[in-house]
């Protein structure tokens, strides 16, 4: 038996992470001083109501080493012989490497990936691992799903603002460049922890059109997510206007993602996690 | 006494007094304007265009007219200007090409070379159009091609006779030319440079007339600052409708005791007069005017303020470009403003030419512009339908890898410009951006530069209109009613965002004005006020 575990900004729906028995460990939001746990001690409803009222930009945080040890432990008391952790990409997160070194106390007993994505991005690389975990496969052909999943994955999103990436300072020159003057909302994928762009619109129309054609340009999905930073409605138009499109699964999930990336990308942004098919 | 040919010094002569007398008619050309708007004018643009082919060959000597000729092309292809100009440039080059290797022209290498001039100028061209600048040279080929005679100069003036009678016709292939009331301008600019070859062999004049009236729409007062002379430096233009027996030339004749750069238009019966004066003599033709009619309007500036303004605009603070890399891909804008060129300059544009409605930029500008960025791979973004083909001229001939985005406006340019990704495949970004053209409708406001019904919509001259996607939509008494009709045309209740580029002879406090009424009346868009300082055109819209 492999035990697994994840991070919140992987934003696996609570059903599924309790199906598969999906341990998530939360990242931690510091807002105006104080530290929250994301999904925890804060909701997202209340989170983006804030955010664009709050005085100084919320910073994300890492879990300690103690709490991944602790959830180690845990997995591995309650009967696995290996666990495997999937994580936030390194390029945009210190968790892979606390994680790895948590894991250092455990040697030969727990294995650490970092998925080089976001949302349902490092989710569906999870969900990959659950699902090759039911059949009874070796931790190698688990990561081997893994793997397979991750190379059929593009993450993409139009955000209705650069405000909140600049301040970050997660956004590259070849996004920066644009605007200063007019309002630009930029279209971006985030490939293996790489935020590059794909292009940029005035109008979120235009944006949400881009979106659309990078998405069925991609053929026939295994996979999809709809993600969205409190932007339901549309997130809910975007999905009607693709039910219809050919190479859709029969299953869609639309997630407001996790507070933590919602405070580098800020509200009503738009976007998808999807897995081509083999 | 009829010659059998003629040589490279006589080619040069024919030349220039086609340019003297394309000069001498610019004004003439100009006023052939479908559209009742301010935009690149095209006898001008011819003019520029052949000014730069003749300061290519002022200092030679070739007696061997192949080589000449081959000089004259190359001097059109890089002053080429506008649609037009482009076009001539290209007349230019297949009339080389048809002579190449001749020392001297005679009447059947005369035709050959209109031949093959009009094939590449259709080459030229995606889709040719009838009924312009091209039909014309088919028919100097076909004319020149028929005439029996032996004589180059009995074979130019069935040319210029065939010139004429084509121009006369354009309107028969072109309907809107014949809703404008007008012939095409490129035509009839092609045929004044072939009638002043022939006034030149005749021994006939090149001036202007000493007398002329234009009509209004055809008075350019702009360019008329660039011939401030010393002491002259004011300017004075009055509006009068004339008594009964008003008389051209004793107004003429008094108007010369008084200043110079004297011009007068008619239109509907009114008159306008314009004179450059010294400071002491500014009140006079007020005076003297009163005495013959009704004066309606008097305007009073001084040039030599008005110049320092201009530099000091163009000297404002300088634009922070991209720079780029070699083996990246660099965009050239074209800009009519100030305010653009910031707006793409933060959009990442790496080179600026200036130039809009009515500038259009040559060819040469364009491979300078070329020349300052340090990379092979360059895109271009014209937009204006007229400065299109001088782009795609500079592409032909740059060794650059260049590519031509055809961005009629500068909404489209901008919309282009989203979809630039610097380190891309040049050819893909390219498409790519061509594909984004069509995301934004255009929305232009300016004032009616002459009066004239057109596509069903009735304008009257001094009226507001306005254009859609660069066709004419609406008119209106104000600028505020000219927008909202427009913005009704444009259906932009089912759009989002409305984008204002106001132009320089609006401050921003105006244009925030429009802006809240446009607000008013559509409260579910987003309504952005931006800086355009474009000339002639209050308001540039940006619909998406």
């Amino acid at each position: 038996m492999i035990g697994l575990i994840t991070d919140s900004p992987a934003d696996l729906p609570p059903r599924l992470a309790q199906r598969y028995q999906i341990e998530v460990i939360p990242a931690i939001l510091i807002i105006e001083g104080k530290a929250y746990r994301d999904g925890l001690d804060i909701t997202r409803q209340e989170f983006y109501t804030r955010l664009p009222g709050m005085k100084t930009s919320p910073t994300t945080a890492t879990p300690s080493p103690l709490e991944f040890a602790s959830r180690y432990r845990k997995l591995l008391q309650a009967g696995a012989e290996q666990v495997l952790g999937i994580f936030t990409a390194e390029r945009l997160t210190a968790i892979p490497n606390i994680a790895r070194q948590a894991a250092l106390d455990f040697p030969g007993q727990v294995t650490v990936l970092e998925s080089g994505s976001l949302s349902l991005g490092i989710g569906f690389q999870v969900l990959a691992a659950a699902e090759a975990r039911e059949k009874n496969l070796t931790l190698q052909a688990i990561l081997n799903a893994v793997q397979s999943t991750r190379q059929r994955l593009k993450v993409a999103a139009a955000l209705d603002t650069m405000d909140y990436l600049r301040r970050s300072g997660r956004l590259p020159a070849a996004i920066t460049r644009l605007g200063g003057l007019l309002h630009i909302r930029p279209v971006v994928e985030l490939r293996e922890g790489q935020i590059l762009p794909l292009g940029a619109a005035r109008a979120t129309l235009s944006a949400n059109r881009l979106l659309r054609q990078t998405l069925l340009d991609l053929g026939p999905l295994e996979k999809l997510a709809i993600l969205h930073t409190h932007a339901e409605i549309r997130a809910k138009k975007f999905l009607s206007e693709l039910k219809d499109a050919p190479g859709m699964p029969a299953h869609i999930e639309i997630v407001n993602v996790t507070t933590v990336i919602g405070t580098h990308v800020g509200p009503n942004g738009l976007g998808f996690a999807a897995i081509t098919q083999r | 006494m009829p010659q059998t040919s003629f040589d490279g010094i006589a080619l040069k002569e024919l030349v220039e007094a086609g340019l003297t007398w394309l000069r001498t008619n610019q004004q003439t050309v100009n006023a052939l304007n479908v559209f009742p708007v301010p935009d690149g004018d095209t006898g001008t643009n011819m003019l520029l265009t052949m000014q730069s082919a003749y300061a290519e060959i002022a200092n030679l000597g070739h007696r061997n007219a192949g080589q000449m000729a081959a000089a004259i092309a190359q001097g059109a292809l890089m002053g080429a200007r506008g649609n037009s100009g482009v076009i001539l440039s290209q007349l230019w080059r297949g009339f080389a090409r048809g002579v190449h290797g001749h020392e001297t022209i005679d009447a059947a290498t005369l035709s050959r070379a209109f031949a093959e001039a009009r094939d590449t100028a259709y080459k030229g061209v995606v889709r040719p159009v009838e009924g312009t600048i091209l039909t014309v040279s088919k028919d100097i080929a076909l004319a020149a091609a028929a005439a029996e005679t032996q004589d180059p100069l009995e074979m130019l003036r069935i040319i210029v006779s065939a010139a004429d009678k084509s121009v006369e016709s354009t309107p028969e292939f072109l309907p809107i030319l014949k809703q404008a009331g007008v012939v095409d301008s490129g035509g009839k600019g092609l045929f004044f440079i072939l009638e002043g070859m022939l006034r030149h062999l005749d021994g006939l004049s090149l001036d202007a007339p000493l007398i002329s009236v234009r009509p209004l729409s055809a008075m350019n007062l702009e360019n008329a600052l660039e011939d401030v002379e010393e002491g002259q430096d004011w300017e004075v233009v009055v509006d009068f409708r004339p008594k009964a027996d008003f008389d051209l030339r004793p107004f003429y004749e008094q108007l010369e005791t008084m200043g110079t750069s004297i011009q007068v238009g008619e239109g509907e019966g009114m008159y306008r007069m314009h004179i450059h004066v010294p400071l002491e003599n500014r009140y006079k033709p007020i005076e003297y005017i009163l005495g013959l009619g009704t004066i309606t309007k008097v305007a009073i500036e001084n040039l030599l303020a008005q110049m320092d303004e201009i530099q000091a605009e163009t000297g404002s603070p300088s634009l922070e470009l991209t720079n780029i890399e070699p083996g990246q891909i660099a965009v050239i804008a074209v800009s009519p403003g100030v305010g653009l060129s910031r707006i793409f300059a933060s959009l990442g544009v790496a080179a600026l030419v200036a130039g809009g409605q009515t500038m259009n930029p040559s060819t040469k500008d364009f491979l300078d512009a070329f020349d300052t960025l340090p990379t092979e791979k360059i895109i271009i973004l014209p937009n204006n339908k007229n400065i299109i083909l001088a782009a795609n001229q500079a592409k032909e001939v740059s060794a650059k890898q260049v590519y031509v985005v055809p961005s009629k406006t500068i909404p489209q340019g901008l919309s282009a410009l989203l979809h630039l990704d610097p380190a891309g495949d040049v050819e893909k970004v390219a498409g790519k951006m061509t594909r984004a053209l069509d995301s934004v409708i255009t929305g232009e406001i300016t004032v009616a530069t002459r009066s004239v019904e057109i596509d069903g919509v009735t304008v009257r001259e001094g009226q507001v209109i306005g254009l859609l996607n660069g066709k004419l939509a609406v008119s209106a008494e104000t600028i505020a009613e000219t927008c909202l009709q427009l913005l009704e045309k444009a259906e932009a209740a089912t759009y989002e965002l409305i984008t204002l580029f106001y132009g320089g002879d609006l401050n921003h406090a105006e244009a925030n004005r429009l802006a809240d009424q446009i607000r008013q009346a559509y409260p579910d868009q987003e309504i952005e006020v931006q800086e355009g300082g474009q000339p002639h055109y209050q308001f540039i819209i940006a619909i998406e």
